[in-house]
């Protein structure tokens, strides 16, 4: 995936997008746009990250998970399998970028005060399938058939972003990619000279996050430089799972 | 099984007043912690103070520190077996005792803090990651357990004085086994469960492994310590001779003389190392979490002064003292090692958020803490200890006086 941060306006169309395609639980945010500003005043810089899951190429996460739940496909997209999650969160410590996320409650409990079985969505939907239930998260995927996309969310486990398996599994871009108002994300063959995300690279000067971890992150950002160690961030989004 | 039972039967009859109030106290800890289990089973982990930018906090930080307690209380416990240091021989049972417990205690903790119990419990077993520290720490702790219980078994029959000279052989050479077992693997891979990870700059340094090792012997030495004087004042008669808790105390000065320098030289290199990281811990050590920063550094300024008196080494309660406010020193450096590690931002603009432990945690902490007490409590009443053959004329030492040796049944004892 590239960013391309000249784009990036902020909006978090993104982030909305990643939640109705993946029905993440309240405070779970698989995309994250950091909102930040640097330099002093009167020379300050307001700037966005978008941050999605890196899928690095030498996952921290892989190598410190005890059971194999966290793996990287054949592709390169990391994936967590929520049969195997013991959660120890060990994921989430080792992770330089912080895009795990535990479940520390029931998810039902958690959906933004919606109930799983409220009667009243199914007169609302007229039996349909409520929108922020995707039934494609229930699927397996892989060779392995492993129940990787979201499901249920289950209590106990570390989920993060899959750049939408269910999607990219049917030839589909990432929900965030579909959604992005600016064509601020591309999705695409880092491997492929002709894809969009490689002839972008070709014309902007691009960086990883945290490059020097050696991580070798599969996205890649352009337009701007990386964020300096000055940098604030203006509107935190609260990811503490609380009442 | 009957044997056991009866004696407990007879021991909880036997029960003086102090005795009843220190069980109904521990029993008091354990209902409130059984009630916050089922509140966290229940509810789920939000009711703890972890959040996602500190997933690990007040569960680990205990983990890690009995497990520090586990090993170094083993090495004080086999310093008879293992290095023929007949003075320690009453503490044998009793250290490995508080390994076995402590062990058990930090598994606990660590069951309370994944999501999946159920899961977890067969991490060492089923779908293991061979590059996963933590695959290799947990098989750590399923060998020292079986150490720790072979060890028991040893010196308990030894005790009753039905050692063969085969388990007298074996159980020193089991003694000889756990003590490298206990610093490099059981202690390294602890430390190596936190320092290999690149992205906490705190924990990132090679120096963290060995800093465990030596943090684990200033606990156990500690625990040792405070269990010998405790036993002391229950059984009226000293455990173990003045001159050798004296010596404790001196192994004590001598361990925080190396665990002290360990952890400022760490932090004097992160804190120069031009990373925002070190401003950040140093702004943290001495702010949200100074309370702390003040017991571990306090803690070990305080023991180091009373234990370098040579008047004071040789007195009781100063040497208590010094064992309580060192255990303290190593608990606060855990607590603060595991807290900072996790309150760095990882990225410049992450909001920090402090963490503290929530009710329920600190209720599950103190009842766990409780039961572990609760069950040495009763083991030392139910197993029989070494103190039993304290009598210089029982006394199992070998004919030159050098090497304690368990009694044996009609074979010659090993040398």
């Amino acid at each position: 995936m590239v960013i391309d941060l000249d784009r990036c306006m902020g909006c978090r169309a993104c982030m909305e997008a990643c939640k109705v395609e993946n029905n993440t639980s309240e405070q779970i945010f698989w995309m994250n746009v950091f909102r930040y500003e640097e330099g002093d005043y009167p020379d300050v810089t307001m700037k966005f990250l978008p941050r999605p899951c890196q899928h690095c190429e030498n996952p921290p996460c892989v190598k410190v998970c005890p059971t194999q739940a966290r793996y990287q496909q054949d592709d390169g997209i990391v994936l967590t399998d929520f049969e195997k999650c013991i959660g120890c969160r060990y994921c989430i410590v080792a992770c330089p970028y912080g895009v795990n996320f535990f479940n520390w409650k029931d998810p039902e409990d958690n959906y933004y005060g919606l109930d799983w079985d409220d009667k009243e969505l199914d007169s609302v939907t007229d039996g349909a399938v409520p929108p922020w239930k995707n039934p494609d998260l229930d699927k397996r995927y892989g060779p392995d058939e492993r129940l990787v996309a979201g499901s249920g969310h289950f209590r106990g486990t570390t989920e993060k972003c899959t750049f939408c398996i269910q999607r990219v599994t049917k030839g589909l871009d990432p929900a965030c990619v579909e959604t992005c108002p600016v064509d601020a994300l591309i999705f695409g063959d880092l491997d492929d000279p002709q894809s969009d995300v490689s002839q972008t690279l070709r014309k902007k000067s691009s960086f990883k996050l945290k490059e020097e971890l050696n991580t070798n992150p599969k996205v890649r950002y352009v337009g701007q430089t990386a964020p300096q160690t000055d940098g604030r961030e203006i509107e935190a989004i609260p990811i503490e799972a609380r009442d | 099984m009957t044997d056991l039972a009866a004696a407990g039967r007879t021991a909880i009859a036997k029960s003086s007043t102090a005795s009843k109030v220190w069980y109904g106290g521990l029993g008091v800890f354990m209902v409130l912690g059984l009630y916050a289990f089922i509140r966290q089973e229940v509810g789920g982990q939000y009711v703890t103070g972890l959040t996602n930018a500190t997933p690990w906090g007040l569960y680990v930080a205990v983990f890690v520190f009995l497990v520090g307690i586990s090993a170094g209380s083993t090495i004080i416990g086999l310093m008879v077996h293992g290095f023929g240091r007949k003075g320690y021989a009453p503490l044998a049972t009793r250290a490995l005792l508080v390994g076995l417990i402590a062990l058990a205690a930090a598994v606990t903790f660590i069951m309370l803090d994944v999501g999946r119990i159920e899961r977890a419990v067969f991490v060492p077993l089923l779908d293991r990651n061979l590059t996963s520290v933590q695959f290799y720490s947990s098989l750590s702790y399923i060998l020292f357990g079986l150490i720790l219980l072979m060890g028991l078994y040893y010196t308990v029959k030894a005790s009753r004085g039905m050692s063969t000279a085969r388990d007298a052989k074996l159980g020193r050479w089991l003694a000889i086994a756990a003590v490298p077992f206990a610093l490099v693997v059981l202690q390294g891979v602890d430390g190596a469960l936190f320092a290999g990870i690149q992205a906490r700059e705190f924990w990132n340094s090679a120096l963290l492994p060995p800093h465990f090792a030596v943090g684990a012997l200033v606990s156990g030495t500690a625990v040792m310590m405070i269990v010998a004087v405790v036993a002391a004042r229950i059984r009226g008669r000293d455990l173990v001779s003045r001159d050798v808790l004296t010596q404790m105390g001196v192994l004590l000065v001598l361990f925080i003389a190396i665990a002290a320098p360990l952890d400022f030289f760490d932090f004097l290199v992160f804190r120069y190392s031009n990373t925002a990281g070190g401003d950040e811990a140093w702004q943290f050590l001495a702010g949200a979490q100074l309370p702390f920063s003040i017991l571990h550094v306090g803690g070990y300024v305080a023991a180091i002064a009373i234990l370098l008196s040579s008047k004071r080494r040789k007195d009781v309660r100063w040497l208590t003292a010094a064992a309580a406010v060192a255990l303290v020193a190593v608990a606060a450096y855990r607590y603060n090692l595991i807290v900072v590690g996790m309150e760095l931002p990882l990225l410049p603009f992450f909001a920090n958020q402090p963490y503290w432990p929530s009710g329920i945690e600190v209720m599950l902490t103190l009842g766990v803490i409780a039961l572990g007490l609760c069950a040495y409590s009763v083991l030392t009443r139910v197993i029989p200890m070494e103190e039993e053959d304290a009598d210089p004329a029982a006394s199992p030492l070998d004919a030159t006086g050098q090497t304690w040796t368990p009694q044996t049944t009609g074979q010659q004892p090993a040398k």
